[in-house]
């Protein structure tokens, strides 16, 4: 008898629950991502992961977007462009989010926005910046970052009016580092200066020394990486053991991280490398950001986790705009917005490249980083050139 | 071509022969332990990165230099391996091979996932021991020759070992034929404990060593593990010599592929050369074949 009652109240609890579904809440805006939380680009994932999930706090803490609540999915694509595509899909069909934040990495954004393309949904993406993904003629991939292409080209200045002729260039073999390589080799072209040495090495690349005993015979001005931190970190590890010598090292990613102090500690002086966003920039909330950032997480937020603060209140201005989540509604608003957050402007040509954004090259001095050019935006002035490691 | 001079040669032969001295320690334990109790331990890269991670620690807490930190090490990680036997190897040496395969699997699954709650899955490497020193213009890089002669000394130590002392004896004997040296009075349980802890230490001596030289995380022992497994498949399943001659011939044709060709290439020379060997010679270099 006893147990008869339970199980019928147990049933009419189920059937209860199956007329009157929970009252908690109006419909959450669902917005959905996956970051590199493990493998190669585990790092920088996790600070844009970080960083966006910041702007979630702020804007619900704000009385949320539209009056909903924010709500974030994320998953870890483990740094893996074919992880990244499953889970965008996932994200669409099954998770059903109404909005889309870009993975981190160019080459992962290869694969997910093609996901994004296929269902017509607009994706802002932080993280990725080789020209290549808005090259394809797809409408619903929306660039943070300055193009990878145009990374070194402050620094190809510097060297050229320090009458540096020859570049050794080295790069993963990815979207990204291509991209930033490809920009390396036209500039390189237009300053009239030579490539020495090129070589691209794969995604899982440890030791460089047998490539820097090829760099060092062929005796470069400037030795410039197409990289992320784990390689331009074990690479200039590797050119101090074998001595390799150039009057400018330059990395991408790598030197805009301050791992790359901790993991180098002294050798990690004078190297340059570009940052898309430092703290110490003049834009609307960056110091605030930066400050409440440090405070949450216990570290200085570097530009990864700043882009994906940015990404948060680019798809925040873009939805206000349309007023709805639609994703038509939210592309046009997208194409149409050029708008300045705590990350730096933002304006999209017709393809959804951005161009609203300049670039900044960082050195390494005394243990910190700084922004070194451009002149207007520079914490530090730049030292050249590089100190030979046997006068260190 | 600039590449035929003498001193590149040799730097790139100096360069492969000191990374090879590293591959050599980390196969030749994974090798003894399949010798002697006939268990392919996948979880022997997430003992080296143990080590690393140890040495990691040690450094930013107490400051101390992964050469000092060595010390401590070793012995921990030897204690690591021979409770790991106790209680977990021992179960399944001698069931079908599957059974081994899928527990040490799931170790390393196990070790992995505890390493990123730990340390996260962020890159991490130690900045002590760099630089070179240079002899005329030849650069021999400190962590590498370090680490290189380490490794070699620790090799030779346990290859003596197995050669020259009782117990070392008894290993051995084990490894030809569990059930007549049990038999013969030897406590083979023991002496199983005893192999799988020194091939720990082995791994883990060879972690402390990689921290100084890569950058390191918690999944990256299976770049390594997949290199080891071609080197005992190279040098011959089971032998320790044979996975020491294995080491050094992988980490000398890696530097000069690196060298010739490119990069890339060398991260595919183990494969192509486990091909090979299988090809010519399928016990591997020093293997015998076994029923």
């Amino acid at each position: 008898m006893k147990r008869r009652l339970s199980l019928s109240v147990l049933f009419s609890l189920v059937l209860a629950a199956m007329v009157f579904p929970p009252v908690t809440q109006a419909k959450d805006i669902v917005v959905g991502t996956s970051v590199a939380l493990t493998g190669k680009y585990a790092r920088t994932g996790q600070e844009q992961l970080q960083g966006f999930q910041m702007w979630v706090d702020e804007v619900n803490a704000r009385g949320g977007l539209l009056g909903q609540k924010v709500k974030l999915v994320h998953y870890d694509d483990e740094s893996k462009p074919e992880t990244g595509a499953k889970l965008y899909e996932k994200l669409i069909t099954d998770d059903k989010v109404d909005l889309l934040i870009g993975p981190y990495s160019s080459d992962v954004t290869m694969a997910a926005s093609t996901v994004a393309e296929k269902h017509g949904m607009p994706m802002v993406s932080s993280g990725a910046s080789a020209s290549e993904i808005w090259e394809r003629g797809y409408k619903n991939t929306f660039g943070l970052y300055t193009l990878a292409e145009l990374y070194m080209d402050q620094i190809l200045d510097l060297g050229k009016s320090k009458g540096l002729k020859k570049i050794a260039l080295i790069y993963e073999n990815t979207a990204f580092p291509r991209g930033v390589a490809a920009g390396v080799k036209d500039k390189a072209k237009k300053l009239g200066m030579q490539i020495v040495f090129e070589e691209e090495y794969g995604k899982a690349s440890t030791d460089f020394s047998s490539m820097i005993i090829k760099i060092k015979a062929r005796k470069p001005d400037m030795v410039i990486g197409g990289s992320y931190l784990p390689d331009s970190t074990a690479f200039m590890r590797q050119a101090k053991e074998n001595r390799l010598y150039a009057k400018i090292f330059a990395f991408a990613v790598g030197p805009g991280l301050p791992d790359f102090g901790q993991n180098l500690g002294l050798d990690a002086e004078g190297v340059m490398g570009n940052t898309q966003w430092e703290p110490t920039l003049k834009l609307p909330g960056a110091k605030e950001f930066a400050e409440k950032y440090k405070a949450k997480y216990g570290h200085e937020p570097g530009y990864h986790a700043g882009g994906g603060y940015g990404a948060g209140y680019v798809l925040e201005a873009a939805v206000k705009k349309a007023g709805s989540t639609d994703p038509d509604k939210v592309r046009a608003a997208l194409f149409a917005l050029d708008t300045v957050n705590a990350f730096g402007r933002f304006k999209v040509d017709a393809t959804g490249r951005q161009i609203g954004k300049p670039a900044y090259a960082v050195q390494w001095l005394a243990g910190e980083r700084h922004i070194v050019l451009p002149v207007e935006a520079a914490t530090a002035k730049v030292v050249y050139p590089f100190k030979d490691w046997g006068k260190r | 071509m600039e590449l035929l001079e003498p001193e590149i040669l040799l730097q790139l032969l100096i360069g492969g022969l000191l990374a090879g001295a590293l591959y050599a320690l980390l196969a030749c334990g994974l090798n003894l332990v399949f010798g002697v109790m006939r268990v392919i331990n996948l979880a022997h890269a997430e003992l080296m990165l143990m080590g690393a991670f140890g040495a990691y620690v040690l450094f930013t807490v107490f400051g101390l230099h992964p050469l000092v930190s060595l010390l401590l090490i070793v012995p921990a990680i030897f204690f690591v391996g021979y409770y790991l036997q106790r209680f977990l190897i021992e179960r399944v040496v001698g069931r079908p091979m599957l059974t081994s395969l899928l527990a040490t699997y799931g170790l390393s699954i196990i070790l992995i996932n505890l390493g990123l709650l730990l340390f996260s899955a962020d890159f991490k490497s130690i900045p002590a021991l760099q630089g070179s020193f240079l002899i005329d213009e030849l650069a021999v890089s400190k962590p590498r020759v370090t680490a290189g002669l380490i490794s070699l000394l620790l090799t030779v130590g346990v290859y003596l070992f197995l050669e020259r002392t009782r117990l070392g004896k008894a290993i051995r004997a084990v490894s030809e034929h569990a059930q007549v040296a049990a038999i013969c009075g030897i406590d083979v349980r023991r002496i199983r404990m005893l192999t799988f802890g020194m091939a720990a230490a082995m791994a883990g001596a060879a972690g402390v060593m990689l921290s100084v030289i890569y950058s390191f995380w918690p999944g990256s022992g299976v770049d390594f593990i997949q290199k080891c497994f071609a080197i005992i498949i190279i040098g011959g399943m089971g032998n320790f010599v044979g996975a020491f001659y294995g080491g050094i011939l992988l980490g000398v044709v890696e530097a000069f592929v690196g060298g010739f060709a490119s990069t890339q290439w060398a991260e595919a020379v183990a494969y192509l050369l486990l091909v090979t060997v299988l090809l010519i010679r399928p016990t591997g270099l020093k293997g015998v074949a076994r029923a």
